[in-house]
């Protein structure tokens, strides 16, 4: 079977967890503390020490996957212990503090703990789903050779683009330099099209010159060229201009998979800019939890 | 106009080469076809680019003349305004604008841009692709938000611990998420509101439980559970306030009301080294709780009273309250015969709670029972009772009643000697014979009626009388009585939270034909209702339900170091 880090060595974390929680939960459904279950019974100690120790483990995943001489077990099997154990330190938190909730250092770290683990689901369902799909639209090839590709084609739609008429060629011009791939982080999540950022502002130049100069000029390169084509005369240029128009397809194709493979990249990646940061604010509002319950027996 | 036209041509290794050109025109024509007067052989530029025209000495317009536009100083323009040093850059070409020498109106300098700043610029204004590459920050992010909780949850906090006046600022004190009170795991208990955020007030050292002596600040008059002399016992001396007053579990949590704060030391007290005791081993209302014991009524022989405790469950109890009164006479659902008519007795005629609830009033002879008992002595003089509850102001009255009636005279009694039977004028006198014979008379009247009182029809009624002429006040003695009382003494039991309930429901009143029936319910009738902590079914009560920790007979608690 395909291992993965859910399935990893047979399940072993998922078990691991599974028994963890139960235990807790007996345990907690047994204990019969004095007064409303809380983090000061002995069983609210032993399971917040239970929960600082996996929180600490959870965090020294961030030092094992950047030790790559380490012989502490594989990245794979340290994910797989991540993602299960993670899961079960919600019940473990809850059934900690019985529940009780405030506005305070304490319940900080709880809701700290939820939306690190929270985002961490998040890129379980990342590096499940998005891998595939980006060898899926990469189709063979890689980014660089998708980027090279296009360079290479923007030099041919030049030559070709001369050949048929100066205007074409202004036209070609704009589109190349307009064509820019990637952006902000919410061009890069939402795969705003570069090129269609490119065409948007092409129209609007073109709405704007119209009215500044009545000119047609401008516009879509593809409206642009394919209203030129009706009206063209020599076969020459036609034939040129079909070809225009098949590479730049092509670069438009090559363009919008090349944005795209930047959305996975990015949505591969974001998760992390909340998990990471705020993982360390758990570590520091955690610190302080448990400092300030014992600061103050 | 005349234009200087400088090529930089680049021989390889650094050499540079010039070449230069006239151009005469009022427009410089830049473009790739071969007419203009800069051509650039280059796919990136249009057959007509651009044109310059001079407006004036050392001024000029850059117009493009494709829509694609035209880099001048760095900003694709399609028309600016330049003067002298500015480039205007198409594809890999820059031409820079340069003062004319002698004998031009105007010169341009065109040469190649380097590649190094070509892939320069390249890089500058390429977008990002990676998250990496744009503004956000995963380290930054990072220690921000380790900085901020690490200030907001520990530094702050510790700082106010050392620094008390921090907590007494407004800004502070108008924040939570400021100072001390963002420790607080949970709400204070009410009676502890009043000092608010003052957390120093219980919380002495850092890293030690809250100790005794905070507590005992306030709380001076604590009493002991037991006295700590007698037993020494850690539990007593050494267990602090804390133990059982857990604050901070909000409003109304400051009080232990568990069945383990008792049966941790009860449930095996017996076997607790270095202590002998008599009371039973406990653990659970319910399970094994003993028997009651019950105070009953005694009084020793100097008449003080002195109960004496007896285990009920046994053989039924004989309640010595010093008085008869069959109680199911009393109920008779059908009423008594009372001076107004028939008159049915309740409970709360005679047993009536005292405010609060904790004991019942004693019985009142003149408001419950002298409606009925009547307290007369003399047929003709119906009205007069004699007072109760005092032998000799009995006899006092009952002297002086018949003292006066004999030396009045005019009482119709047979039995009485003429003097007392006339009835006198004002101002006529007795002869000493008379008035020998109306004191003798009056004696001897009041000594039978007393006699009549104490043995006949009134006092033996409800009371023993014993006639014992040696006694202290005697000879009339009138048992002592008491009625109502406390019954459990080391328990709580209060009237105040049964008020709903039927009497009848703990108390066999209807059927108990003597005063000796001990009326007090056993601990089956309040299993009846009542479970221990964990009984299911029954009211959940606990030990502090019943009984206190802090003993009202024990000294002062105090806490030492056994």
């Amino acid at each position: 079977m395909h291992q993965t880090i859910l399935n990893h060595a047979g399940y072993r974390y998922f078990w691991f967890a599974i028994l963890l929680s139960i235990a807790s939960l007996v345990a907690y459904i047994w204990h019969d503390p004095v007064g409303a279950p809380n983090g000061g019974s002995w069983l609210g100690y032993t399971l917040g020490t239970i929960g600082a120790l996996l929180i600490i483990w959870l965090l020294l995943f961030g030092i094992r996957k950047r030790s790559y001489k380490t012989n502490m077990g594989s990245v794979r099997g340290w994910l797989s212990g991540h993602i299960y154990l993670g899961t079960a330190l919600i019940l473990i938190s809850l059934l900690h503090c019985g529940f009780q909730f405030g506005w305070n250092i304490h319940t900080t770290a709880f809701v700290l703990m939820l939306l690190v683990i929270f985002s961490g689901f998040f890129g379980v369902f990342a590096y499940l789903r998005y891998p595939h799909l980006m060898t899926q639209n990469q189709q063979d090839s890689t980014r660089a050779q998708m980027l090279q590709e296009i360079a290479e084609i923007d030099q041919a739609a030049l030559q070709l683009a001369d050949t048929v008429d100066k205007s074409i060629h202004d036209t070609v011009l704009q589109s190349i330099q307009r064509t820019r791939l990637g952006g902000g982080v919410w061009n890069q999540l939402t795969s705003r099209d570069a090129s269609d950022e490119a065409i948007a502002s092409l129209r609007r130049s073109a709405n704007d010159s119209r009215k500044k100069k009545s000119s047609t000029e401008g516009g879509q390169t593809m409206v642009m060229m394919v209203d030129y084509l009706a009206s063209s005369a020599t076969d020459k240029s036609n034939e040129n201009l079909r070809r225009l128009i098949d590479i730049l397809t092509r670069k438009r194709t090559l363009a919008s998979r090349v944005a795209r493979d930047i959305q996975l990249q990015a949505l591969m990646e974001i998760w992390l800019y909340v998990h990471v940061p705020l993982s360390l604010g758990l570590l520091a509002a955690l610190t302080a939890h448990v400092i300030s319950v014992f600061f103050y027996w | 106009m005349k234009w200087l036209i400088r090529r930089v041509l680049k021989r390889g290794k650094g050499a540079i080469q010039y070449e230069e050109e006239i151009h005469f025109g009022e427009i410089l024509t830049i473009g790739r076809a071969a007419n203009q007067a800069i051509f650039l052989p280059d796919l990136r530029a249009a057959l007509e680019h651009a044109r310059v025209i001079s407006t004036g000495k050392g001024k000029y317009r850059v117009e493009s003349l494709i829509y694609a536009g035209v880099r001048v100083n760095d900003h694709i323009e399609q028309q600016a305004n330049v003067g002298s040093g500015s480039t205007i850059e198409i594809g890999s070409t820059r031409i820079t604008i340069i003062d004319p020498p002698k004998d031009f109106e105007a010169a341009v300098e065109v040469g190649p841009i380097d590649k190094d700043e070509l892939k320069a610029r390249a890089e500058a204004t390429k977008l990002a692709t990676t998250l990496g590459e744009t503004w956000l920050n995963k380290r930054r992010f990072s220690w921000g938000l380790l900085a901020l909780f690490a200030v907001l949850g520990l530094a702050l906090p510790i700082f106010a611990h050392y620094q008390p006046g921090f907590g007494d600022s407004k800004v502070v004190r108008s924040n939570q998420a400021l100072g001390q009170s963002i420790w607080e795991a949970g709400e204070i208990a009410s009676p502890h509101h009043f000092f608010g955020q003052d957390c120093l007030q219980c919380h002495g050292t850092p890293f030690e439980v809250v100790q005794d002596d905070k507590c005992l600040s306030c709380h001076s008059k604590t009493l002991a559970h037991a006295d700590q002399d007698q037993f020494q016992l850690w539990e007593l001396s050494e267990s602090r306030c804390a133990w059982c007053h857990r604050d901070h579990n909000g409003v109304e949590g400051l009080i232990r009301d568990d069945q383990m704060l008792c049966s941790d030391c009860h449930k095996d007290l017996s076997t607790h080294p270095g202590v002998t005791t008599q009371l039973t081993d406990v653990s659970d209302f319910l399970n094994d709780h003993p028997q009651f014991t019950v105070s009953l009524p005694r009084w020793d022989a100097q008449g003080n009273y002195a109960p004496v405790r007896e285990v009920m469950g046994g053989a039924p109890l004989v309640e010595n309250s010093g008085l008869k009164f069959p109680h199911d006479v009393h109920l008779d659902p059908e009423g008594l015969s009372a001076p107004d008519g028939r008159r049915v007795l309740e409970c709360d005629s005679c047993h009536q709670e005292e405010i609060g609830g904790a004991t019942m009033k004693p019985v009142n002879f003149e408001t419950m029972c002298q409606d009925c008992h009547r307290l007369d002595f003399d047929i003709q003089a119906p009205d007069r009772q004699v007072p109760h509850g005092n032998v000799a102001e009995v006899l006092y009255s009952l002297d002086e009643f018949y003292a006066k009636r004999a030396i009045e005279g005019g009482y119709n009694d047979v039995t009485a000697p003429v003097t007392v039977r006339t009835r006198r004028r004002p101002g006529q006198e007795m002869t000493r014979e008379e008035r020998e014979q109306a004191v003798a008379w009056s004696r001897q009247k009041a000594r039978q009626v007393t006699e009549a009182l104490f043995l006949g029809r009134a006092c033996t009624v409800c009371h023993t009388v014993t006639v014992e002429p040696e006694a202290e006040n005697g000879p009339w003695v009138v048992a002592p009585v008491r009625v109502a009382g406390i019954w459990f003494e080391k328990a709580r039991f209060t009237h105040a939270k049964h008020t709903t309930m039927d009497c009848a429901s703990c108390h066999n009143a209807v059927g108990s034909k003597s005063s000796a029936d001990l009326l007090i319910p056993d601990i089956t009738n309040c299993r009846s209702c009542h479970g221990g902590e964990h009984a299911q079914g029954l009211l959940s009560s606990t030990c502090i339900a019943c009984h206190g920790f802090h003993q009202f007979d024990q000294p002062l608690r105090k806490r030492t170091e056994l």
